[in-house]
């Protein structure tokens, strides 16, 4: 077994796993560091399973399925399919700070790439940390975040702006990291995860704007405040609400960035205007 | 009666909201704005555990200054807007 640390969003996390899990996971290369002090979290990969646990909630998205329960210790698991055949189970300590990841051979990647993205998230949303779905843009300095439910378009709008603004650039296409400071500044991190894209930049912005889209046969803008900032933003956001203690956190960090952040809400067609409307709306 | 497990009771941008956090809840899917006197009312029920329009307007009597019959009017149309919603069994 072989260890090796990486940050992102500047969360130091370690992975401990064979050479061949390890050579794997080329999209988390932008992200090592010969950092090894008080890492956030730690995964060990290993073979083995199935695991019992309790079911507690079975979260089905195109056709992956993240089945969160516990063992009978209390322990938090999260068993990974795709197609309805497991690729891995993750056992996490409380506090989700020691992970424990049982391959079954199947989707290895995928099953690494899920556990880490579940570990990040949980372990950091204690700390002012939040993992998006989102496609995540740059400008002049600045990061755009665009939301939305799986099928509106995000990563099209992303492309839009790519493509028909002057310096525009891709951060991430699928989940971008955000961190609000005490000084109320919120900032966007590319993360070694991207969705079917591959954007892995060890990068970050501060946000210029949060947008979340939906399919109109129009194009319109408009400002959202107060509650409507903060419902629009919720729903994108990973996380294991029934759990308070994360419930608590990335309400802190939620709230934090619908009092501080603009949040906007774009009705767009997938062309060329609805991206020039949006940038000359939201980019300063 | 008494409020559904896993709603809980979020200030948001300086507003009080109901939002489903809890397994029991994670469909909810919605946000309740509350006024003053709905989170007065909410956080008594919570306290109550079992509760009646009945008790809660007694208390609501005792913390602020209404009659009796406002008061169970009150308490009665709370109620029956957090039965609509489903927050309440």
């Amino acid at each position: 077994m072989n260890k090796v640390y990486y940050i992102v969003a500047e969360h130091l996390f370690c992975v401990e796993a064979q050479e061949s899990v390890l050579g794997l996971l080329g999209n988390y290369e932008p992200f090592r560091t010969e950092q090894s002090k008080d890492a956030l979290f730690s995964l060990t990969v290993t073979d083995g399973g199935p695991i019992r646990y309790v079911e507690e909630l079975n979260q089905d998205e195109e056709g992956q399925d993240i089945v969160c329960g516990h063992t009978g210790l209390g322990e938090p698991v999260f068993e990974f399919r795709f197609g309805g055949k497991t690729a891995g189970w993750l056992v996490c300590s409380a506090g989700y700070r020691e992970g424990t990841l049982y391959l079954s051979g199947f989707q290895t990647k995928a099953a690494v790439d899920n556990a880490l993205m579940i570990q990040f998230a949980m372990a950091s949303a204690t700390l002012d940390t939040a993992l998006f779905h989102a496609a995540a843009v740059s400008l002049d300095g600045r990061g755009y975040m665009f939301l939305g439910k799986s099928g509106t378009g995000k990563s099209t709008h992303a492309r839009l702006w790519l493509q028909n603004i002057q310096g525009a650039e891709l951060m991430n296409d699928d989940n971008p990291a955000v961190r609000v400071f005490k000084d109320g500044t919120a900032v966007v991190y590319g993360t070694p995860w991207s969705g079917k894209t591959p954007c892995y930049r060890n990068i970050c912005a501060p946000i210029g704007g949060i947008v979340l889209l939906s399919q109109a046969p129009y194009n319109r803008i408009t400002r959202l405040t107060g509650i409507g900032a903060y419902a629009a933003v919720v729903p994108s956001i990973s996380g294991k609400r029934w759990d308070s203690r994360i419930a608590d956190g990335l309400h802190e960090t939620e709230n934090a960035l619908a009092s501080n952040v603009p949040v906007w809400h774009l009705d767009c067609l997938p062309d060329a205007d609805a991206a020039h409307l949006c940038k000359d709306t939201i980019a300063l | 009666m008494k409020i559904k497990n896993g709603f809980v009771l979020r200030t948001v941008c300086g507003e009080n909201v109901i939002v489903g956090e809890g397994l029991d809840a994670i469909n909810f899917g919605r946000m309740l704005s509350l006024n003053e006197t709905a989170v007065w009312l909410w956080k008594q029920a919570q306290e109550q555990s079992d509760f009646t329009a009945q008790s809660l307007s007694e208390a609501l009597c005792q913390e602020y200054d209404v009659t009796p019959e406002q008061a169970l009017q009150d308490v009665t149309e709370t109620i029956q807007n957090w039965k609509q919603l489903g927050v309440m069994e």
